[in-house]
C-alpha cells in the first residue's frame, strides 16, 4: 500500500518537479555559470570562466549602490503612500460604496491600465506645450514647474506611481473593513467608544493582517519598478532614475555586458531571499511566542 | 458518421491549404523601422514591388515591425539567438560593426553607386564589404523661426538688446547675423535673445529646444557642436579625446543655454516628439533637430502655428568647420533567413532607381545621387538639403561604427545629461567618459 502510494505520489509530481527544472532550474544553472564568465552576444554559448571577477565589478560600482538606493526609496515611498491613502479611502468612502457599488468600477479603472502606458501617458500629461497640466498652471499661476527635472523627477515617479496602484490597496483594504462584523462595532458604540476609538482599537488591529500583506505586495512591486519609469524619464539624467530593474536591463542589453547583469541579479536575488528569510524568520518567532 | 469526419477532414484541408497559401504569398519578411516616415516608405515600397509581375509567389514581401523603444537591443538580442523570423532586417551606420556576425555581404548590382553614390554607399558598410541597402540618411537640421529672424534683423533696437544680452551670458557683444551663416555662439546668442525669461519682448517663451534626454540619439544631435570646434571621439593613433578642449566647449555652451532658461524646463527629458512638439508650438525660436521632422514641422495641417514660418539651415559652423553628423539606416540580409534569394532579390530591387524613387516619393529620406535627386525635386525639396548638407558637412566620428559605438553614445547620454543636470561637473563627466570609452573601444 505505501509503495503503491509513494509511486502514484512520484507519478503526480514528476510533471511538476519536470517543469521546475526546465523552466526554473535550466535558467538559473546558465545564469550562475553567465555571472561567472566573460560572455557577450557573440559568445552566449561559449562563455569564459573569470571568476568572481563580475561581481566584483557590480559591488564597487556606484552606479549599482544609487539604483540600490533609488528602488529601495521608491518602493518604501510608494507602497507608504498608497496604502495611507488607500485606508483613508477605504474607511471614508465606506458608507458611500455601500449604497453606490457602481463607484468601485471608476476607482479600479487606473489598475486597467499597462504601467508603461501610464508613464507614456505621463509624457504627454506633462508636457509643457501640449499637456494640460502645465497649460492650466501657466493659465492660472503664469508658469509650471519642471516635472521631470533631475531635482524633481523622482517625486513625480512617485506621484505617478502612487495615482495607478493606491486603489490596488483601497480594494483590498475596503475588502478587510467590510469583513469586520458589524456587531463588533455595535458592541464598541453601546460601550461608548468614539468614531477614533473604534477605528484605533477594532478596526486597525483586524485590519492589521491586510496592512501588512498589501504593504509587502506594494514594496515588491515598487522596488522591482520598471515599465512606467523607463517610458517617462528613461533611466534619468546621469542616471539619476535608474532602478535596479533598470540597471539590470541596461547593463545587459545597452552596454552587452551579460556577465555583470546577471551578477547583478544573483545578487539582488540573493539579498531578496536574505530579506524574505529574515521575515520568515520573525513570523514564526512571533507565533511560537503567542503559543 | 462517415460523413461527419468528411466533412471535418474537408474543413482541415481547406484551413491546412489557407495557411500554406498566406505562407506562400509573404515568403520574404522584412523587419522595418517602425512608426515615421520609414515605415510608410517601406510599406509603399513593399506593395509596389509585391505588384510586381516578374515577383514569383514565393518571394512576395511581408512586414514586420518591433517597437521603437529598445529596438537595437530586441534586433541583437534576435539575431544572437539564431533567429530567423525574418529574412532582411534593419541595420543603422553605428550599428553594422554590432550586427555584422549575424548578417551576409549582399552585393546591390552595378546601379547602386549611381542610385546613391559611393559615400552614400559606405554607410551601409563593414570591413570593406556592403553589408545593406541605404534606404534612409538621418542627419540635422537648424530649424528657425523665419519670421522672427527676419523681424530682428530689421530692427536697430532689437540689435541693441541682443549685443547687450550676449555680452552678459556669452561674454562677447554679437550681432544678429541670417541663420546660414551662424556660428555656435550666434546660435546661442540668438536663442539667448528670444528667451522670455531673458527679453520680456520675446514673442515666443524660448529662445531654442534642446532634446537632453539620457538617449543616445540625442547625443547624436549634440555631436556635431563639438565636432565643429574640432572634436573627435579617437586621434589618429586610437587614443580616446573625448576630453579635448572641443567636448569641453560645446558641453559648456549646452549648460549655458540650460541654465540661463532657453530651453523648456523639461528639456532633460526631452527628445524628438518633444522637441517637435515644443518648435511646432509656435514657442521656440530655434531647434537643432532630425532632418525626418521637416515633413511634420512644414505641413500646415500638423504644425499649423509654425509651418509657413521655418527656414532650414545646416547646424551652425565652429572655427574649425560645419559639421553635420550622419547616420544611415538600411536593409540587410539576416545570416539564418529561410529564404535569402528572395531577400538578395527585395534588396538589389530597392538599390534601383525606380524603387528609390518611389521609396522617396512615399516619405522615406534615401540620400540620393545629384542627378537622381533632381528627378524628385519638385516633390521632396527637403531631399536636395539633405543630399547637399550630407556631402558638404557629413561626417561618422572616428570608431563611430565599431561593435560597440551605440554602447558609446550610450555612455556618453549617461554622462553628459549628468553635467547638464549639474549632478557631476565637467571635469568628472569627462573623465567618466574616457575611462569607459577606452574600455569600449579598446
Amino acid at each position: 500500500m505505501d509503495i503503491a502510494r509513494r509511486t502514484e505520489w512520484k507519478i503526480l509530481a514528476s510533471p511538476l518537479v519536470v517543469f521546475l527544472l526546465l523552466f526554473l532550474g535550466f535558467p538559473a544553472i546558465v545564469n550562475l555559470i553567465y555571472s561567472l564568465s566573460q560572455v557577450s552576444f557573440e559568445s552566449l554559448r561559449s562563455p569564459t570562466l573569470t571568476g568572481p571577477q563580475n561581481y566584483l565589478d557590480v559591488l564597487t560600482d556606484s552606479s549599482f549602490w544609487s539604483a540600490c538606493w533609488f528602488s529601495l526609496r521608491f518602493g518604501l515611498i510608494t507602497a507608504v503612500a498608497e496604502c495611507l491613502l488607500g485606508l483613508f479611502l477605504a474607511i471614508f468612502l465606506a458608507p458611500l460604496i455601500e449604497k453606490h457599488s457602481f463607484l468601485m468600477a471608476p476607482l479600479m479603472l487606473p489598475l486597467m491600465v499597462a504601467p508603461a502606458m501610464i508613464g507614456l501617458m505621463y509624457r504627454l500629461v506633462l508636457h509643457e506645450f501640449v499637456g494640460p497640466v502645465p497649460y492650466y498652471l501657466y493659465t492660472f499661476f503664469g508658469d509650471s514647474p519642471s516635472f521631470l527635472n533631475a531635482d524633481n523627477a523622482f517625486w513625480t515617479l512617485c506621484v505617478v506611481e502612487a495615482l495607478q496602484w493606491t486603489p490596488f490597496a483601497f480594494l483590498l483594504f475596503y475588502m478587510a473593513y467590510q469583513a469586520i462584523p458589524l456587531e463588533v462595532r455595535q458592541a464598541a458604540q453601546i460601550d461608548g467608544a468614539s468614531p477614533a476609538q473604534i477605528l484605533r482599537r477594532i478596526d486597525l488591529p483586524l485590519m492589521l493582517p491586510t496592512i501588512v500583506v498589501a504593504f509587502f505586495i506594494r514594496f515588491i512591486d515598487g522596488f522591482r519598478v520598471f515599465d512606467n519609469v523607463y517610458t517617462l524619464t528613461g533611466s534619468g539624467p546621469g542616471g539619476s532614475t535608474t532602478s535596479l530593474s533598470i540597471y539590470i536591463y541596461e547593463a545587459f542589453f545597452k552596454q552587452g555586458a551579460i556577465g555583470k547583469a546577471v551578477a547583478a541579479s544573483v545578487v539582488l536575488f540573493i539579498a531578496s531571499f536574505a530579506v524574505l528569510f529574515g521575515l520568515n524568520w520573525l513570523a514564526n518567532r512571533r507565533r511560537k511566542a503567542a503559543a | 458518421m462517415r460523413t461527419s469526419t468528411k466533412a471535418k477532414l474537408s474543413v482541415l484541408a481547406v484551413l491546412a491549404a489557407s495557411l500554406f497559401a498566406s505562407t506562400a504569398q509573404a515568403a520574404v519578411t522584412v523587419l522595418g523601422w517602425p512608426g515615421g516616415s520609414e515605415e510608410t516608405a517601406l510599406r509603399a515600397a513593399a506593395k509596389a514591388y509585391n505588384d510586381l509581375s516578374t515577383v514569383s509567389a514565393d518571394d512576395k514581401v511581408n512586414l514586420i515591425f518591433f517597437n521603437r523603444d529598445g529596438f537595437y537591443d530586441k534586433l541583437q538580442a534576435d539575431m544572437a539567438a539564431g533567429s530567423n523570423a525574418f529574412d532582411v532586417n534593419l541595420l543603422a551606420t553605428y550599428a553594422i560593426g554590432r550586427y555584422a556576425p549575424y548578417m551576409e555581404p549582399v552585393d546591390l548590382g552595378p546601379d547602386a553607386a549611381k542610385v546613391f553614390g559611393e559615400s552614400v554607399l559606405k554607410t551601409m558598410q563593414f570591413g570593406g564589404k556592403q553589408y545593406g541597402v541605404p534606404t534612409d540618411l538621418s542627419l540635422h537640421f537648424m530649424y528657425y523661426r523665419k519670421d522672427l529672424i527676419d523681424a530682428l534683423l530689421k530692427d536697430d533696437a532689437a540689435k541693441a538688446k541682443y549685443a547687450e544680452i550676449s555680452q552678459k551670458y556669452l561674454g562677447k557683444a554679437l550681432q544678429p547675423k541670417d541663420p546660414d551663416s551662424w556660428t555656435w555662439d550666434d546660435w546661442a546668442a540668438t536663442a539667448l535673445y528670444f528667451t522670455k525669461s531673458i527679453n520680456s519682448a520675446s514673442p515666443v517663451r524660448y529662445g531654442t529646444v534642446l532634446q537632453l534626454k539620457n538617449l543616445l540619439f540625442n547625443i547624436m544631435v549634440f555631436q556635431s557642436l563639438p565636432r565643429s570646434y574640432g572634436g573627435d571621439w579617437m586621434d589618429a593613433k586610437g587614443n580616446v579625446t573625448i576630453d579635448s578642449d572641443a567636448y569641453k566647449t560645446g558641453l559648456k555652451l549646452y549648460k549655458t543655454l540650460y541654465d540661463a532658461g532657453a530651453t523648456p524646463k523639461d528639456s532633460l527629458s526631452y527628445e524628438y516628439p518633444e522637441t517637435n512638439a515644443a518648435f511646432g508650438s509656435g514657442q521656440a525660436a530655434t531647434a537643432l533637430q532630425w532632418n525626418a521632422a521637416a515633413g511634420d514641422l512644414t505641413d500646415k495641417a500638423k504644425s499649423p502655428a509654425v509651418a509657413d514660418k521655418v527656414g532650414i539651415v545646416a547646424p551652425p559652423a565652429g572655427p574649425v568647420a560645419r559639421a553635420d553628423h550622419i547616420h544611415g539606416l538600411g536593409l540587410g540580409l539576416n545570416k539564418n533567413a529561410k529564404n535569402k534569394a528572395g531577400g538578395v532579390k527585395v534588396l538589389q530591387w530597392l538599390a534601383t532607381q525606380d524603387a528609390s524613387l518611389l521609396y522617396a516619393k512615399s516619405g522615406g529620406s534615401p540620400a540620393l545621387a545629384p542627378d537622381v535627386v533632381a528627378k524628385i525635386a519638385t516633390d521632396r525639396p527637403d531631399l536636395v538639403q539633405l543630399g547637399k548638407f550630407a556631402s558638404a558637412y557629413g561626417y561618422v566620428m572616428t570608431g563611430g561604427t565599431s561593435a560597440n559605438a551605440l554602447s558609446v553614445y550610450e555612455l556618453q547620454a549617461k554622462e553628459f545629461t549628468g553635467y547638464w543636470s549639474g549632478q557631476e561637473s565637467l571635469e568628472q563627466a569627462l573623465a567618466n567618459t574616457k575611462s569607459g570609452m577606452e574600455k569600449l573601444l579598446k
